[in-house]
């Protein structure tokens, strides 16, 4: 049951970063970044996997000369999220059983 | 954050703490209520005095007062977006709820100056602080807030059987209630909030 969890999700910092943007509507990736405490190189990396699964759009632009990435799931990438969640708790469940 | 296999459980204590993280501070429209509590609250009580001591026949014009609000409120607002890292639906909720508030004011000032403003108008403006005060409360999940929204339909009804002027005492105690008092409770929890954000990040 265990390996059955979204190999995707299933990783510390995407599994965040995911449970951050579940619950927002955006969130800049300076906001992400102090939320998991992680490093800008890691998060990066970690996003774009997210992005890659189609689990989160990635917007880059400039605000004030700066640039500015900012986050928002996807429909897909909520579908993901609550299928993790369930998966979770039917884990959970079954180890209780 | 380290990349590792971990738990089920770990899984679930870590999708509820980022949660948490983005609850705190979401709720900080604070600033706004206690702006516009106390302009609105001092422009009930100067045109009472006006009006009803001093007899002053523009005793309405002390309502400029709003102006003053509208300038902070884009000021505010502008200064906050260009520092915010983060949207929520309940923060844009909020910044829409009380755009509409604001622009179904304006119109039904419009309304009345075409036809009159006369003793009967004054109980829909007390109703309307209460359905913005408690839709409030009830986006922000903040008791007072909702409290505050159902006294303030409780003092519409009330001023009906005031005069004129009285009823400008009533909306006045009405902003009390549902904005002022409310603000300053949701300031104390938003900074005991903040402080417990800032030991739990020792």
């Amino acid at each position: 049951m265990f390996k059955e969890l979204d190999p995707i999700l299933h990783s510390q910092l995407r599994l965040a970063v995911m449970s951050l943007l579940i619950s927002v509507k955006e969130a800049e990736f300076t906001f992400l970044k102090e939320k998991t405490n992680s490093t800008a190189g890691n998060l990066s990396v970690q996003i774009q996997k997210l992005k890659e699964a189609g689990y989160i759009y990635i917007v880059k632009q400039f605000k004030d000369n700066y640039p500015q990435t900012t986050c928002k799931i996807t429909l897909e990438g909520i579908k993901a999220f609550e299928k993790y969640v369930k998966d979770l708790q039917v884990y959970l469940g079954s180890g209780k059983k | 954050m380290i990349e590792e296999n971990f738990s089920p459980e770990e899984s679930l204590q870590l999708i509820q703490s980022m949660i948490n993280k983005t609850k705190r501070g979401m709720s900080d429209n604070g600033i706004y209520f206690l702006v516009w509590g106390w302009l609105t609250f001092i422009a009930c009580i100067g045109q009472f005095l006006l009006k009803h001591i001093y007899k002053y026949e523009k005793h309405y014009q002390v309502w400029w007062l709003i102006v003053v609000g509208i300038v902070f409120s884009i000021y505010f607002s502008i200064k906050e977006e260009k520092s915010r890292k983060v949207r929520t639906y309940i923060s844009d909720s909020m910044k829409y709820l009380w755009i509409g508030m604001g622009i179904t004011y304006f119109v039904l000032s419009m309304i009345l100056t075409k036809i009159g403003w006369s003793s009967e108008v004054f109980p829909f403006f007390i109703m309307l602080y209460g359905l913005g005060t408690f839709v409030s409360g009830c986006i922000i999940q903040f008791r007072s807030l909702i409290v505050g929204g159902i006294l303030a339909w409780a003092l519409a009804i009330g001023s009906v059987y005031a005069d004129y002027d009285y009823q400008i005492l009533f909306g006045a105690a009405a902003i009390l209630i549902s904005y002022i008092i409310p603000a300053y409770l949701l300031r104390n929890k938003n900074k005991k909030a903040n402080l417990n954000l800032q030991e739990s990040n020792v």
